[in-house]
């Protein structure tokens, strides 16, 4: 028995063993696996032989497409570097940045990442020593101004300036011309008359003006900015309840809607599915955008691009706006910075060959001064009717009012899109707002 | 030569504890296990603590700090106090107790009446059909989400069909109300079965003899389901139920990859929210404890009531 029993203790012991070794296993290898994109990157900074860099970007028809281009015009200046381009949507690449900079672990985050404009005052706010410093990557004389501003803290540049988000009406030709108007009536629009050729469109052709989604709030965003106002002010304090350009754009996306010119889509893929599914005769959004609608190469030729239109009721409204774009930084504890850096500054910090083929393959509207005098900017288009877009955008660029995002874009935003389905849902503006107002106050106070 | 074996055991005589060689008496035996036993369970206990309670902790200290990444600093009551001026807190609020509400119920009784059904030993198919209504309980959450994204986006195939059939489509993903129905539908359809199966597997556990008792007595079906079936599933029934509930209060996959939350906050619910203050905005990790904590409230308060209606002495 007794034999017996110490034999069956340590069989015990043998199993608990070999749990906590199944534990301990487990993590082991799992940390192992996430270690894997930084073990690659740590031989980099040896610099002896294999360099790698990891690039996380995310929209497969643009800018995941830059960096594979500047992948390719790296690799002949320094065939030694392996890059690793890898597409992961955006609220992917969100969640784990906060991840990692909030916890200090930077283990399986990439050298170089893409991020939004609007996000980035955050970054730099809450985790100051997060991103390299690039000012010696980055030539402020080099890139327009009203980029820059917002990748700049303390004088230092932690970015490089990728795209302009330089806002315009994609409208479709044949739809507009159906409905009794032409290209003339396009240009330099008011939204009061964007509105009376919608009506005309959705009676001559039965088709909706424009898609909206009540989940993102861009067109707000928009026209707010036209008029060189934010959902905060120069100083981050929120600006919300006494914004008339706010109010404003409000009144006007109510109109739309109640006009019966919209047609809803829930998500981006719905709103892409509208556009190339010939749902709606116009986009109004980034020219990024173009991307997107190139999908749909059956409709080539019927597009044209016209200037964001200006609300007649706020004074200082102008016909040029931006909505989203944004920049390459640098994670600064990953290794591999150096490398990352040389891969920057030899690519979209100063190739502008290479920056001039992205505005072919890819509609890029560069922010660096020089790629505005490529040959392919004054090119005309044939999708979009032979039109010079790259000229005309950055024409529009040039007057786009800079204004001061904030911190919290987006969780204002989340709080904005409630009070707008109420205000759509016809309750008062004013109270709505006022409302909001008190919660955004929260939300920017908490952010210390 | 197999019956003789087995006789031949039989006859043997078997040591039983406290009477063998080695037993020296009841007492120090009984201690010795006790030994024995705190000693596999310390292996859990140390694993649970450092696992679950450690972090539990962390949160509710991490719950106290305002501020966002080095400007985290501790803040007080600061976090619990605007919960009550956040509206989306009351909106994910309400949202998951309509859920609650509306789809435990609605769930339960259905995959109660379907056992009852599928318990009949007459009905043909019976395995196929038990296999047929469990089956979308092995489908992976975010599958079967985007699946019901697809059937019941705007211009999906539920909405064709709609048209086909002259009527208006409806906006399954742009209306708040429809997309609350549609959450409801998509957990309904994921759960029913997963349910079911611990009423069948209870309805093994009740002896025939008392429904031919009852049959001669003369109770019809629907008396036999209220005065028999019912009562003596009670602890089952309330098993599932505290289970769907934190479920449903747990609830995230389905509203994020079907509604995102939206249109403007319609469908969110506590969890996404919580998810959204870490990962979507700009992270707020300490007031994302804070709403961690009102669920972690409801939970507790939620399992209490349940337990007082459905009564001890059934357990």
């Amino acid at each position: 028995m007794k034999g017996k029993r110490i034999a069956a203790a340590f069989l015990s012991l043998v199993m608990a063993a070999g749990l906590a070794a199944c534990g301990g296993g487990g993590a082991g290898s799992s940390a192992g696996s996430q270690a894997a994109p930084n073990s690659q990157a740590a031989s980099s900074s040896a610099g002896s032989t294999a360099k790698k860099l990891t690039i996380w970007a995310w929209d497969d028809t643009f800018n995941v497409k830059a960096a594979n281009e500047a992948k390719a015009a790296y690799a002949k200046i320094d065939p030694d570097v392996s890059v690793n381009v890898v597409s992961m949507a955006q609220n992917d690449i969100v969640a784990k940045l906060n991840t990692a900079f909030e916890s200090g672990n930077v283990d399986g985050m990439p050298n170089i990442v893409l991020i939004e404009d609007y996000r980035i005052q955050n970054y730099l706010k809450s985790y100051p020593d997060a991103l390299s410093d690039l000012s010696d990557v980055t030539k402020p004389e080099k890139f327009m101004a009203y980029k820059l501003k917002t990748m700049t803290q303390d004088g230092k540049v932690y970015g490089v300036p990728f795209d302009s988000g330089v806002a315009c009406v994609f409208y479709r030709t044949d739809l507009i011309q159906k409905a009794g108007y032409k290209d003339a009536d396009m240009q330099d629009l008011t939204w009061d008359k964007f509105i009376e050729i919608g009506k005309a469109v959705k009676a001559k052709t039965g088709k909706a003006m424009l898609s909206v989604d009540p989940s993102d709030l861009g067109l707000i965003r928009m026209m707010m900015q036209s008029a060189g106002k934010w959902y905060v002010d120069a100083s981050g304090k929120a600006d919300i309840a006494g914004n008339a350009a706010l109010k404003e754009a409000l009144t006007i996306y109510k109109k739309m809607q109640t006009e019966g010119i919209t047609v809803t889509a829930s998500g981006w893929d719905a709103g892409v599915a509208a556009v190339n599914g010939a749902k709606v005769a116009t986009a109004v959004n980034g020219c990024w955008y173009a991307s997107s609608i190139k999908k749909a190469s059956d409709q080539s030729g019927k597009w044209a691009v016209a200037s964001f239109p200006k609300m007649t009721n706020v004074a200082n409204s102008v016909n040029a706006t931006n909505c989203g774009g944004a920049s390459w930084y640098v994670i600064d504890k990953v290794p591999g910075k150096d490398t990352a850096k040389d891969f920057l500054s030899k690519t979209f910090a100063s190739d502008t060959a290479l920056l001039d083929s992205l505005c072919k393959d890819i509609s890029l509207v560069s922010t660096y001064q020089d790629a505005v005098s490529g040959q392919n900017v004054g090119a005309p288009d044939a999708f979009f009717s032979n039109q010079p877009i790259y000229k005309n955008w950055i024409e529009w660029t040039k007057k786009i009012p800079a204004v001061n995002y904030g911190t919290s874009t987006y969780d204002i935003e989340s709080k904005m899109t409630e009070a707008v389905q109420s205000i759509v849902k016809g309750a008062s503006v004013d109270d709505t707002l006022k409302n909001t107002q008190t919660e955004v106050e929260g939300i920017l106070s908490a952010a210390g | 030569m197999n019956q003789t074996a087995v006789a031949e055991k039989e006859k043997r005589p078997v040591p039983r504890a406290g009477e063998g060689p080695g037993g020296t008496g009841r007492h120090t035996l009984g201690t010795r296990l006790n030994r024995w036993g705190w000693a596999f369970a310390l292996l859990s206990i140390v694993l649970i603590s450092i696992f679950v309670f450690a972090p539990m902790v962390g949160a509710l200290v991490m719950s106290f700090q305002t501020g966002k990444g080095v400007n985290a600093h501790f803040g007080g009551l600061t976090n619990y106090a605007r919960l009550f001026s956040d509206r989306t807190v009351a909106t994910a609020l309400s949202n998951t107790l309509i859920y609650l509400v509306v789809q435990v119920p609605i769930m339960l009784i259905l995959a109660l009446i379907l056992s009852v059904i599928l318990n009949d030993r007459n009905l043909k198919g019976r395995t196929f059909f038990r296999v047929a209504i469990f089956l979308p309980c092995i489908t992976s959450l975010v599958s079967y989400s985007l699946i019901m994204k697809n059937i019941f986006s705007n211009d999906g195939i539920f909405n064709q069909m709609l048209i086909h059939t002259g009527l208006p489509p409806i906006l399954w993903t742009t209306d708040a109300f429809w997309a609350r129905i549609l959450i409801i539908i998509a957990i309904t359809w994921r759960w029913t079965g997963y349910n079911m199966i611990f009423y069948l597997s209870g309805m093994q556990g009740i002896e025939p003899s008392i429904y031919e008792a009852a049959e001669i007595d003369g109770a019809n079906a629907v008396t036999k389901f209220t005065r028999i079936t019912v009562p003596l599933l009670k602890p089952v029934i309330l098993f599932t139920t505290i289970t769907s509930t934190i479920g449903t209060l747990q609830l995230f996959d389905e509203v994020q990859n079907i509604t995102q939350g939206g249109p403007a906050n319609g469908t969110v619910t506590i969890s996404q929210y919580i998810y959204n203050l870490c990962f979507k905005y700009t992270p707020n990790f300490g007031y994302a404890c804070a709403v961690a904590f009102i669920v972690v409230v409801l939970i507790l308060l939620l399992s209490m009531v349940q337990m007082k209606v459905g009564g001890k002495e059934n357990q």
